[in-house]
């Protein structure tokens, strides 16, 4: 039941990724509308698919919050992109981003529906799983994620952008004169990933806190520990960059992707590398 | 905020002060430290490092060593690269602090009310009434807003200044100090307290432990014994559950006994016990030996046991005792000395089944002949596998250290990130009769922020 709601809005998040390009191509306040009622209702839907599947785990006996295994946490890092990226859209009164957010959370949809190594049925919770701190160590680390990938997606943004400064004579292309301001982008990068720093911070706070608790350590050099905090430095000098002259702006945007891929080797790269944390092993 | 490492204040101080003084070192380092930690994740690290230095060729496995790459985490090069940022982090807060200190000062001796002078306003609208009038309702709303407000009058001008959140300037400091006290306690933690394991079989007893990084055994002034250990596991497989039911005993008498689990450690004697991980040891096997008379013994054993045969002079030694052996299940193998000499050979529990799929077996591999001693015949009724159970075994002193650490960090965060510096000036000057009213904002962050107060403030007066 859950996961054909879930399937669905894999489709939902797909047909507002393409409103919000259409809007960028065309710029008309209908297609803007269309793509944010579409991520709204494919939002919608989605929280409803998790709370299904979170009282369909309890009438199987095993009840437990939907955050236990890859598929459940793929759908959780959509959900939570999509999340930040309507509050953001609802804050700076502009859409430009959806363009470039929504199709992340419409990955994440798919990876998570289609890959044949991971499953949606709902799985119980293996002894060390079997722990208070597993909701926030969860929703901490995927909301913080979720923040890096925004902050990514404005990067992007930002270095499509081209030159303000550059006269507009010539009929730029489309999307430089769609895009909010160079300033507006560096502002909105640095606040995503503070907020993303925050929760990262959090998440690893947590996560040594239930580390003490399971393996007897509350920091163990674990190949995902030691990505976390890789992730987390790499965010610690970019904002740090901020204080140094001159080092706004397309630096800023830089290290916003190089955080991300650093995200993505903490959350799906270091199942290659042997750990404690691997969702490969059952 | 302030920026920027160039003007430090570092006038009069050293270069090496200067150099610690600097944002740009702490971005290197912060990158430096990440990048080479990649490293720790892609090269095996301590026991696992010992597996691969074999298959690696011997001066690869040299030059990583010199390089302390098989414990980098632990590295001298990558501890004075920690030791390098806390001094970078210190001496970059003792610097700033100063200038933090001013602004702090400054806002609360409110010298800065006529500041606006030189300002450019963000909001400029007309309301009726006096600028006194006007004044009063204004005041209302900034001293709600930001708590207090401050008048100055001069020559018919009011000017009202409200200033909140300049403590959040010291949220950085906060953080900053926090690493620190983790950091500090990371190392405590590392000197002090220790780090083990044990196994526990099924109604075994223990009182010492192995310390990690092979650096010996640690002896407990007390015993645990593990009464039973027991898996459970759901409908579909996967483990539900794994628990030692443990006893802790002091000079013969059990002091405390609890169910260890995972996630749920049991802590006795300043000791922190953790359900680590479990296994299946053959443990005793049940054993007839049947003489050439036919009269049978009946013989429970385990691994390591030795006993006479009846009515002759050989020993038997249970040589070893697999669940499993060559997919051809349960098997002894025993060795039997006699005056004769010595003979071993393996006592199936299903020989006769294996003796039926391959006639002849027990002649082709005298070793699996269980009748191999003659006259004696041996057979094998059994084995009762008993669980071991693996616990972690530490003590970390360190850890309320770093958990104050840790929450000093978030305290700092939430002051940093929640908290802004905002300062608004309302100037009223009287016109036409009317009063024309600007307003100017200025913060370190959250423009947003700001500018909703300078609307609320407008909006209250436009009422």
């Amino acid at each position: 039941m859950n996961t054909v709601i879930l399937n669905w809005v894999t489709f939902v998040y797909f047909g507002a990724a393409v409103f919000y390009f259409i809007h960028m191509l065309r710029e008309g306040e209908f297609w803007g509308k269309a793509a944010t009622v579409t991520a709204f209702a494919g939002i919608a839907a989605q929280t409803i698919a998790l709370v299904v599947r979170w009282v369909e785990s309890y009438r199987m006996g095993i009840g437990h919050i939907p955050l236990s295994n890859l598929y459940e946490s793929l759908i959780f890092f959509a959900w939570a992109v999509m999340l930040l990226y309507l509050i953001m859209e609802w804050r700076i009164k502009n859409r430009s981003a959806g363009t470039f957010v929504t199709p992340f959370a419409f990955l994440l949809m798919s990876y998570a529906s289609i890959s044949p190594n991971i499953s949606g049925q709902i799985q119980p919770l293996i002894p060390a799983l079997q722990s208070n701190w597993l909701t926030s160590h969860v929703i901490t680390c995927f909301m913080g994620y979720a923040s890096f990938a925004i902050a990514a997606g404005l990067g992007f943004m930002y270095l499509v952008k081209g030159d303000d400064g550059a006269p507009q004579k010539d009929p730029a292309p489309f999307f430089r004169r769609y895009l909010p301001a160079r300033d507006a982008l560096d502002e909105l990068i640095y606040q995503c990933a503070s907020l993303g720093f925050i929760f990262l911070t959090l998440g690893i706070i947590t996560g040594a806190v239930w580390a003490h608790y399971a393996w007897g350590r509350y920091w163990g050099w674990d190949p995902k520990e030691t990505w976390s905090l890789i992730t987390w430095l790499v965010y610690a000098a970019m904002l740090h960059s901020r204080y140094v002259r001159g080092w706004r702006g397309k630096q800023m945007a830089v290290m916003a992707l190089v955080g991300l891929a650093c995200v993505l080797v903490t959350y799906l790269g270091v199942n290659y590398l042997p750990g404690l944390h691997s969702y490969i092993q059952s | 905020m302030e920026k920027g490492s160039k003007h430090s204040a570092a006038e009069g101080k050293n270069a090496i002060w200067s150099f610690f003084a600097s944002v740009r070192l702490t971005i290197v380092l912060l990158i430096v430290i990440a990048v080479s930690s990649i490293l720790g994740t892609i090269i095996p690290q301590q026991e696992e490092a010992q597996r691969i230095m074999r298959e690696l060729p011997p001066g690869l496995v040299s030059t990583l060593q010199s390089l302390q790459l098989f414990d980098m985490y632990h590295s001298v090069w990558f501890l004075l690269m920690m030791a390098l940022l806390a001094v970078n982090l210190t001496v970059c807060s003792v610097n700033r602090f100063p200038r933090t200190w001013k602004i702090f000062q400054a806002a609360r001796s409110g010298g800065a009310v006529r500041r606006f002078e030189g300002d450019t306003a963000d909001r400029v609208f007309t309301a009726g009434g006096t600028p006194v009038q006007v004044a009063e309702g204004l005041e209302r709303i900034i001293r709600r807003k930001f708590g207090k407000v401050r008048r100055v009058e001069e020559r018919g001008v009011i000017t009202l200044h409200g200033e909140k959140g300049v403590f959040s300037y010291f949220g950085v400091y906060v953080i900053h100090f926090s690493i620190l006290v983790v950091l500090a306690g990371a190392i405590f933690g590392s000197l002090s307290g220790f780090d083990g394991y044990v196994n526990i079989p099924e109604g075994g007893t223990i009182d010492t432990v192995k310390l990690r990084g092979g650096q010996g055994t640690k002896k407990l002034d007390f015993t645990v014994r593990c009464d039973r250990f027991t898996v459970e596991f759901y409908d579909n497989g996967m483990p539900r559950e794994f628990r030692s039911d443990l006893s802790f005993l002091r000079d013969g008498k059990v002091v405390q006994e609890g169910p260890l689990r995972v996630n749920h450690p049991i802590e006795f004697g300043g000791i922190r016990f953790y359900q680590a991980s479990y296994g299946n040891q053959p443990g005793t096997a049940l054993l007839t030996v049947q003489d050439g008379r036919g009269a049978k013994k009946l013989l429970k054993i385990s691994a390591g046991d030795q006993f006479e045969l009846p009515g002759r002079k050989a020993t038997v030694s249970v040589l070893r005792i697999e669940e499993n052996l060559m997919n051809m299940g349960p098997a002894v193998k025993v060795g039997v000395v006699s005056e004769e000499g010595g003979t071993a050979f393996w006592v199936f529990r299903h020989i006769r089944e294996i003796e039926e799929a391959n006639p002849g077996i027990t002649k082709q591999v005298p070793q699996f002949n269980p009748g191999l001693f003659k006259p004696y015949l041996f057979s094998l009724g059994g084995i009762e596998s008993a669980y071991f159970t693996g616990l972690q075994v530490n003590t970390d002193p360190s850890v309320p250290i770093v958990a104050a650490g840790a929450f000093l960090m978030v305290a700092g965060f939430m002051i940093v990130f929640l908290f802004s510096h905002r300062r608004i000036w309302v100037r009223l000057e009287e016109k036409d009769g009317k009063s024309r009213i600007s307003i100017a904002g200025r913060c370190n962050r959250d423009p947003v922020g700001l500018s909703r107060d300078m609307d609320a403030i407008a909006a209250g007066e436009r009422k």
